[in-house]
């Protein structure tokens, strides 16, 4: 029942994360910043705008993007497979990339080929932490991981450093921010959404956000007050090196991820095969 | 004026556009941004992109190489929206007026609703502009607005006729 409420609501909780990141991003740069409300305030005013669309399959895949994205935190929350929900999520990035390859803008179609990059780079990240919970709990099923008595942090510390590298992919946050881009490819995939239909990519965002961190709420177990402080700690850590890092080239992102965070996670993985 | 036409004034979303002008504006604009006046406590952001702006923020005389670019950005954004021109330059040219390659000012190529005078304007007179186009923003509906002087051979160029 909790999880029913917790997707539908899933939306407005990630705004409320979005609006707190903006107040801590801008308090890290000794700035006052927007108010607590202020994402809720840019949809109520993106609702007003006109509606003006490139052409209808692309502003469906804006929206399917958000469904999708929804989705996948539906089937991630409501206690099903945690493996089924990584591979609706990558349908979501799917459904916006393909979007943005379908215009003429040089910049959509740039930002696409970008998104898959980030998609190459984490995507290996996920099986392996959801085939690294499966090792400790015994089960793919998300019941059971926030049922498992021990705490699965201390058996899965390098996946877990590992991750919190991975949420800056994810959500396009500084050093891996390259399909977004705003200083150079201005949004990315986003660029071409206007209006109404910008809204629907902009709240599919929040989703995200819901969606990365209910992974790392999946590492405290059944101590839930563990699993909150991970979330809290993995929001500041990722918008401190978000405010203190350059973004890189997609090269060097790809490559950190596959010959560093991918080997570190899969020597935690093995040890644990091996000696569990 | 429906219920969110309310929530307009919390977040107007710039875009900022040079044309041609010393960049004496845009560094003020930069300054505006920046954690001393910091204009995101108003939820305004600089977007760079048109289709997802409200207000555009134009500095400088308008060369005649940028002017069909101007216009573009100028029909790219889905209304409501609001031109905003700062500096001394944009109101007729400043000292560029007259010279063969300007085009005098903002105003001779799309309409204008604020006027920031100045060279270079204070921070603090564009954050008084900018409120200034917030409650001019409020009053404007969904309809579909023109450009000034605008003929049929330059819509074709433009390539907006069938929006």
């Amino acid at each position: 029942m909790i999880g029913v409420i917790f997707t539908l609501f899933a939306p407005i909780f990630g705004g409320v994360v979005y609006g707190i990141e903006r107040v801590v991003k801008a308090r890290m740069q000794s700035r006052q910043g927007p108010p607590l409300l202020q994402p809720f305030y840019d949809f109520f005013k993106l609702m007003d705008k006109r509606a003006i669309m490139v052409h209808s399959f692309h502003a469906l895949m804006g929206i399917m993007y958000f469904i999708t994205e929804w989705f996948a935190l539906a089937v991630l929350i409501l206690g099903n497979d945690l493996l089924i929900a990584v591979f609706f999520h990558v349908i979501a990035v799917l459904a916006l990339v393909i979007g943005a390859s379908s215009v003429r803008s040089p910049y959509s179609v740039l930002g696409a080929l970008r998104e898959l990059m980030h998609m190459i780079s984490y995507e290996p990240l996920m099986v392996l932490l959801v085939v690294a919970l499966f090792l400790v709990t015994g089960s793919f099923n998300i019941i059971d991981v926030l049922n498992y008595e021990g705490y699965p942090i201390l058996k899965l510390p390098l996946v877990f450093f590992a991750f919190l590298l991975t949420i800056p992919m994810m959500l396009h946050k500084s050093p891996f921010d390259i399909a977004e881009a705003h200083q150079e490819i201005i949004g990315g995939p986003e660029i071409e959404y206007s209006g109404p239909f910008y809204e629907a990519v902009y709240t599919g965002k929040w989703v995200e956000y819901v969606y990365v961190f209910t992974f790392v709420f999946l590492f405290g177990g059944s101590h839930y007050w563990l699993g909150a402080l991970l979330v809290i700690f993995a929001f500041l850590f990722v918008n401190l090196i978000d405010n203190s890092t350059a973004r890189l080239d997609f090269r060097k992102m790809v490559k950190f991820a596959w010959f560093v965070l991918i080997p570190v996670a899969s020597i935690n993985v093995i040890l644990l095969a091996l000696f569990r | 004026m429906g219920f969110f036409s309310k929530f307009r004034k919390k977040s107007p979303w710039i875009l900022h556009y040079n044309t041609g002008g010393c960049n004496g504006c845009d560094i003020e604009i930069l300054a505006t941004l920046a954690p001393k006046y910091d204009i995101e406590r108003f939820g305004a952001l600089n977007r760079g992109n048109p289709k997802q702006s409200d207000i555009l923020l134009v500095t400088g005389p308008v060369t005649k190489n940028c002017k069909d670019v101007l216009r573009r950005l100028y029909l790219e954004m889905p209304e409501p929206k609001v031109v905003v021109a700062m500096g001394a330059c944009g109101h007729g040219g400043g000292v560029f007026r007259h010279l063969y390659n300007v085009e005098n000012g903002v105003d001779n190529i799309i309409p204008v609703d604020v006027w920031i005078p100045g060279c270079s304007p204070n921070p603090r007179a564009l954050i008084d502009g900018l409120l200034e186009a917030i409650a001019i923003w409020e009053k404007k509906t969904k309809e579909k607005e023109k450009l000034r002087n605008h003929s049929d051979e330059l819509i074709e160029k433009l390539g907006v006729n069938d929006d």
